[in-house]
């Protein structure tokens, strides 16, 4: 029943006095609000790699043999990228060992790629533009579709006919209100025709497939590459998960026998799975869902300092009130719940608001960028929870003071 | 100057009895006797005036009468409980039960409505929410306040505002109701309505016991005690006009 008294008499106070109950709360509001937006957004995201990316970036069963590893997050990956700086580049001959080392594949393809290049037809143009030289199959292997237009053919590859697929967002750029098929295209001096434009993939991620153009790997060797043979990424798809980890022990075998290294000796290449980019996603979200506490509760914190202010100061002002109820027969315990329950309700109401901006901020991400949010349950809950910790906390020693009050010396006061 | 027993105006039970109560405070190296020893019995239904001058003690008699307060010496007897002994929890609990107090400045909840005022010591009772609204409502039927329930004190006049002080003090049928200067503040048409209303509380069997410093309240009672120095100089029934 003390607890109704206090949440009631909390529900009166903070309507009636908003602006010194917003000043009040917050801390507790930031601190909250912080909580609640981060959670949301760190979710989604890891709703959205687990879900969407990592199985669009590296495609489900499959596994990239390349030169280095290229993600790196903590330190003993960066004493690995020192080592890995001397491994040697990939090339047709490893092609032909992965081949022969996995003939039951049911894909296999290779690239050669790089970055940063001018694409321009006619006056427009478009920078950074990711230009791949990719073996037949290599569309199939990546789950490439067309739009319109069609993808590249082993006749294509046969004649290195200088032929293009390009990404959506080029597509977009160069070829605002006509038809790209059939135009000429121009990187640096070479020019190439348009054949088909890639559906677009759109989502964080999207600008690996929308901003890139596909030609036939004969044609970026002879035009681009640094050395002939040289080959960037070499890509295997397998149908389940099992043959495609029994599959990368059987390259990794032969690639070790072909490059005769000794059984101690380090791969000097390296093979990369959709999986190590989960394992590094999860160390990133462990790390950053490490770090949140700590911001959380420094806010929170001060939060509930401001709070347990306002109580001492609204306790000193009803010292009357406190020996009215001791008079009547409120015991200590009675007057303890009291205000215990009027500072939960205060910092629950402050939880609740914040709950409310973080959501709203949460929104707002998931609207403006491509990042998905969405708020889950457990972090509701547990927002709402130290929503009523704080208030415990912060109204235990106003409580206490109130509780200990001479009803006798309290009814004289004011 | 202890006086003897002073006539007994009823012959119903000992409701109060107190032997050789004692206040002692300690200032410094001094001890002051704010109660020096005070020996009275008060019976059911008896209407008593306590009086005296500023420091004779009437106000710590009352408090540890109210049980707000223990004594250091001596013994008190409520209703066949030894009090002096009690914890906070249990003198707070009689409070509750067995006590009802008037005061002159009313001490009413300043944003409670008069209805949750007079439900208050129904709330620390532990009475459900339909039984304490029938009560607090029954109570302030009493002293004809049944129309202006939700009033705020601030939205009262002096004499409804001490009207739901006593019918807060009424609603958990206490033992006795303790009034200390109950029309100290009020003018003395408002003071003459609230003394009916004691006197018609007493006529239904209520125990009053009232603290006063003015003549004409002290009329309205059946016995005077008067104090001096801590302790009680005379205990006499009504003395119609001697006083």
């Amino acid at each position: 029943m003390y607890v109704f008294e206090g949440i009631w008499i909390a529900l009166q106070q903070v309507w009636a006095h908003k602006l010194k109950s917003a000043f009040t709360l917050i801390g507790v509001i930031i601190g909250i609000t912080f909580l609640i937006a981060v959670i949301t957004v760190v979710e989604g995201m890891n709703r959205y790699v687990q879900e969407d990316f990592a199985g669009s970036l590296f495609g489900i069963n499959t596994f990239t043999v390349v030169r280095r590893s290229q993600i790196s997050t903590g330190s003993e990956t960066e004493e690995r990228r020192r080592r890995q700086a001397r491994n040697p580049n990939l090339t047709l001959h490893d092609v032909e060992v992965i081949s022969a080392a996995v003939p039951e594949a049911w894909r296999l393809a290779y690239n050669s790629d790089r970055g940063f290049d001018e694409v321009s037809y006619k006056e427009r143009r478009r920078r950074n533009v990711r230009l791949i030289g990719g073996s037949d199959g290599y569309e199939a292997l990546q789950g490439w579709d067309v739009e319109i237009g069609r993808g590249l053919t082993p006749l294509d590859q046969r004649r290195g006919l200088k032929v293009v697929v390009i990404g959506s967002e080029i597509a977009d750029r160069l070829f605002p209100d006509v038809d790209p098929l059939g135009k000429q295209i121009r990187i640096g001096a070479h020019r190439f025709n348009v054949v088909g434009v890639w559906e677009s993939q759109g989502g964080m991620f999207g600008v690996i497939r929308d901003a890139s153009i596909l030609m036939p790997f004969s044609v970026y060797r002879q035009t681009f590459a640094r050395n002939p043979s040289e080959v960037d990424e070499i890509s295997v798809k397998m149908r389940s998960m099992e043959e495609m980890e029994a599959a990368q022990i059987a390259v990794e075998g032969a690639m070790r026998t072909d490059r005769e290294l000794r059984p101690g000796e380090e791969n000097d290449f390296w093979i990369q799975t959709s999986s190590e980019l989960l394992d590094t996603w999860d160390k990133i979200v462990k790390v950053l869902f490490a770090a949140i506490p700590g911001l959380v509760s420094i806010s929170l914190v001060v939060g509930g300092i401001v709070i347990m202010n306002i109580m001492l100061l609204s306790v000193a002002g009803r010292i009357r009130e406190i020996g009215i109820r001791k008079a009547v027969g409120a015991r200590r315990r009675d007057i303890l719940i009291q205000f215990l329950a009027e500072s939960s309700t205060l910092s629950f109401i402050g939880a609740a608001i914040g709950i409310l901006f973080g959501i709203g901020i949460g929104k707002g991400v998931e609207a403006f960028t491509p990042m998905p949010a969405s708020v889950p349950m457990w972090g509701i809950a547990l927002a709402l929870a130290l929503g009523i910790l704080v208030g415990v906390g912060s109204g235990l020693y106003p409580a206490y003071r109130a509780a200990k009050q001479d009803p006798i010396v309290a009814l004289r006061s004011e | 100057m202890n006086g003897e027993q002073g006539m007994q105006t009823n012959g119903n039970e000992v409701i109060i009895e107190t032997h050789d109560l004692k206040k002692l405070y300690q200032m410094g190296s001094e001890t002051i006797h704010a109660l020096a020893g005070v020996d009275m019995q008060i019976r059911r239904n008896e209407y008593i005036a306590i009086m005296g001058p500023s420091g004779s003690g009437k106000s710590t008699l009352m408090n540890l009468i109210g049980c707000l307060d223990t004594p250091t010496e001596g013994e008190y007897v409520l209703n066949g409980t030894p009090v002096q002994g009690l914890d906070d929890d249990e003198l707070a609990r009689i409070r509750n039960r067995e006590i009802g107090f008037v005061f002159q400045t009313f001490n009413l909840l300043p944003r409670a409505s008069a209805l949750h005022n007079v439900e208050l010591p129904l709330i620390y009772a532990g009475v459900s929410s339909k039984v304490r609204q029938e009560k607090a409502k029954a109570a302030l039927a009493r002293v004809d306040l049944a129309d202006r329930t939700h009033h705020k004190p601030s939205e009262l006049s002096g004499g409804q505002r001490q009207r739901v002080a006593i019918a807060r003090a009424l609603v958990n049928d206490p033992s006795i109701v303790l009034a200390d200067e109950p029309t100290g503040n009020l003018d003395s048409k408002t003071s003459e309505e609230i003394m009916s209303v004691f006197d018609e509380l007493h006529s239904e069997g209520q125990t009053i016991i009232m603290v006063t410093h003015e003549h004409d309240i002290v009329g309205h009672a059946e016995r005077v005690v008067t104090l001096r120095d801590g302790l009680i100089e005379s205990h006499d029934a009504r003395a119609d006009g001697l006083l």
